[in-house]
């Protein structure tokens, strides 16, 4: 059965981008432009990963961070997200610790522009790691 | 009578907080009458003892002991209500009965309700140690008796505490109280209390004296309102004057304060209106070259088809100048939020190997590709900072790749670290082309890419460096050729950061100790 992945960026041309890479590798893929839309998502489609972005409107990537610290999340903890962003790690890192003075507990993060082989080496990585927990 | 000098200032003990200077000068002023009416007290028995005693003076001490016995009662009163004069709140009688007078006078409205109390309570003392003076003096002898002359006490004690024109008024008062005594005992309607052994017996009935008398009484009288009156009135307006110039300088002080703080707000406003923009900026320019940098990846990864090696090396060059262009926008939104300040938001306990360990690694492929030897040497042990890691990781690996790209193949590149008294100094070293004399002054400006323009970069590079080095409160500077390269090639950059970013007492390290009984 084929891993899916539910992908989360306000860029069309990146969702573009990601899932022919994605599909390249026999990915299934679930896109979203916001953070609701990638919460509705997360509850219909269940996805074995999630690859989201930071900065989009509506709902932000760090509102989703925030969103999931929550109780009513606990079903879909062990799903691994990874952040793709063209801000830095440590940008973001500082900036969500310091508005919600909580750790920034993602699984992997990618900088933009799009590195193929390194995302898809990334993404690969993630969901053996999870199969085997 | 009421003896002394005035409102001498007296301890401070009842000056009270939240006073001017007017109100505090007045209440203790009449603390000041209440203690002199004690000495007076005690004045007249002394000398009415004295004059019996001493020089036989023949008159009925009975009626004296009296009034010093009125005069004590009416005294403790006094003594109450002076320090009570803050505390009423509605106006007390004197206050009521001073209306009138005020009317009369045409004197101006007391400033504050505690003044108003305070001359009140004023013209209450004058009257009754008035009616006092008069009463003992009709049984000591009246016109006989020079203490007569007492009442100029009166005069004076309304001139220091009340307006002027009350000063005349008790002057007037008096002479008349005076003349009405002397002319009752003139005239017999009253009996005359002759002081025997002291004066001649007729001379209450003698007019020439009687005349000379009240001609020295009132000149006196009216000469001492004309004199106290001039000199506490122009103590009381320098009095005023310096409040009101006290007020207006702190009136003065509280504006510019407001002004400063406003300033301050609108900066700080300012500054965080110019972060927001950047954060958007940032994105902004940066989301559309990251989307055609991935499809050109994407492309170049084969994810799209098979290219040609005409479209493979077009897309290469395509995929650099994306690259480049994406730096530049980097160093120029680094160089705004430096300027702007969030450098010193970042300043956090950090530790200096963990920052070059990762400087390092950002270049060690770089180096590697062009087969360069990348050292590094540093004390085993090196105090934690208080600084913004991912700004001098930012500098130290600028510095790297910048000795990298300008270093020729399998030439050497250093990075050492050294503390020397406290500041922690870091140099990079390499032996590639240098810096033309020409060019090193000004390596730091903004944009400056020196005479060899072939090589990539932004010419932003060096800057941020400075700008990074010296928002720490550093110094950076570069010497060519390096004075360490034997041949006397390559050049030398260093920076000091200073020690007060040094954590006292943090030391890192695992091999710290073992390192240092090497040494």
């Amino acid at each position: 059965m084929a891993y899916k992945i539910l992908l989360v960026d306000d860029d069309p041309d990146i969702r573009d981008v990601v899932t022919m890479l994605l599909e390249s590798k026999g990915y299934e893929t679930v896109t979203a432009c916001d953070g609701i839309e990638c919460l509705a998502a997360l509850r219909a489609e269940e996805p074995d990963l999630m690859i989201i972005d930071l900065l989009m409107p509506k709902m932000d990537g760090f509102a989703v961070l925030k969103e999931l610290e929550d109780g009513r999340w606990s079903k879909y903890r062990n799903i691994p997200i990874l952040i793709l962003s063209s801000v830095r790690e440590e940008a973001s890192r500082r900036r969500y610790e310091l508005e919600t003075a909580l750790e920034f507990n993602v699984d992997d993060y990618v900088e933009k522009p799009i590195n193929p082989e390194v995302l898809l080496e990334r993404v690969e990585r993630l969901v053996n790691k999870n199969k085997k927990a | 009578m009421t003896t002394g000098s005035g409102g001498r200032t007296v301890p401070r003990e009842r000056e009270r907080p939240g006073l001017t200077p007017e109100e505090s000068a007045l209440v203790v002023r009449i603390g000041v009458f209440v203690k002199m009416r004690w000495l007076a007290i005690a004045g007249v028995l002394i000398a009415s003892l004295i004059a019996t005693q001493a020089f036989h003076i023949q008159f009925s001490l009975v009626p004296i002991y009296i009034i010093c016995a009125v005069m004590t009662v009416y005294n403790f009163l006094f003594l109450y209500q002076a320090r009570h004069l803050n505390v009423e709140a509605s106006d007390s009688l004197p206050e009521t009965l001073a209306v009138p007078l005020r009317h009369l006078l045409i004197i101006p409205r007391a400033t504050s309700p505690l003044l108003a109390r305070a001359r009140a309570t004023g013209n209450v003392h004058i009257i009754v140690d008035l009616a006092a003076l008069t009463v003992l003096l009709h049984y000591t002898g009246g016109i006989e008796n020079p203490f007569i002359f007492y009442f100029v006490f009166h005069v004076i004690l309304a001139g220091i505490l009340l307006h002027y024109r009350v000063a005349y008024l008790v002057a007037t008062w008096a002479i008349l109280t005076v003349l009405l005594l002397i002319g009752l005992e003139y005239y017999e309607v009253i009996p005359h209390v002759h002081l025997e052994g002291f004066a001649a017996a007729g001379l209450y009935q003698q007019g020439s004296y009687i005349l000379s008398v009240l001609l020295a009484l009132s000149t006196c009288l009216y000469a001492s309102a004309y004199m106290v009156t001039s000199i506490s009135g122009e103590l009381r307006k320098r009095q005023r004057e310096v409040v009101a110039l006290q007020q207006k300088g702190l009136t003065e002080k509280t504006r510019e304060l407001e002004e400063a703080s406003e300033e301050l707000t609108t900066l700080e406003e300012g500054r965080q209106h110019l972060l927001r923009f950047l954060a958007i900026a940032s994105h902004d320019l940066k989301a559309p070259l990251s989307a055609v940098q991935s499809y050109i990846q994407l492309m170049l990864g084969g994810f799209s088809g098979e290219l040609t090696d005409k479209q493979r090396q077009m897309l290469e060059r395509s995929s650099i100048r994306i690259t480049e262009q994406l730096e530049l926008i980097s160093d120029l939104l680094d160089i705004s939020r430096i300027e702007g300040g969030q450098i010193v938001k970042e300043m956090e306990e950090m530790s200096l190997s963990q920052v070059v360990g990762d400087s390092v690694e950002n270049v060690r492929a770089m180096a590697t590709d062009k087969s360069i030897k990348l050292g590094t040497r540093m004390p085993a042990s090196l105090p934690k900072l208080k600084a913004s890691g991912v700004r001098l990781k930012q500098a130290i690996t600028n510095l790297l790749v910048n000795a990298i790209k300008f270093t020729p193949e399998n030439g050497e590149v250093l990075l050492r670290i050294t503390e020397q008294s406290g500041d922690i100094y870091t140099e990079v070293l390499d032996t590639g082309v240098g810096i033309g004399a020409e060019d090193l002054p000004k390596i730091f400006d903004d944009f400056y890419r020196g005479s060899d323009r072939e090589k990539a970069g932004s010419g932003l590079g060096l800057s941020i460096v400075k700008r990074v080095v010296e928002a720490h409160g550093g110094k950076i500077w570069a010497e060519s050729p390096n004075p360490e390269d034997k041949k006397g090639r390559g050049s030398k950059f260093t920076f000091l950061l200073p020690k007060n970013l040094v954590i006292a007492g943090k030391k890192q390290g695992r091999k710290a100790r073992l390192k240092s009984q090497e040494t």
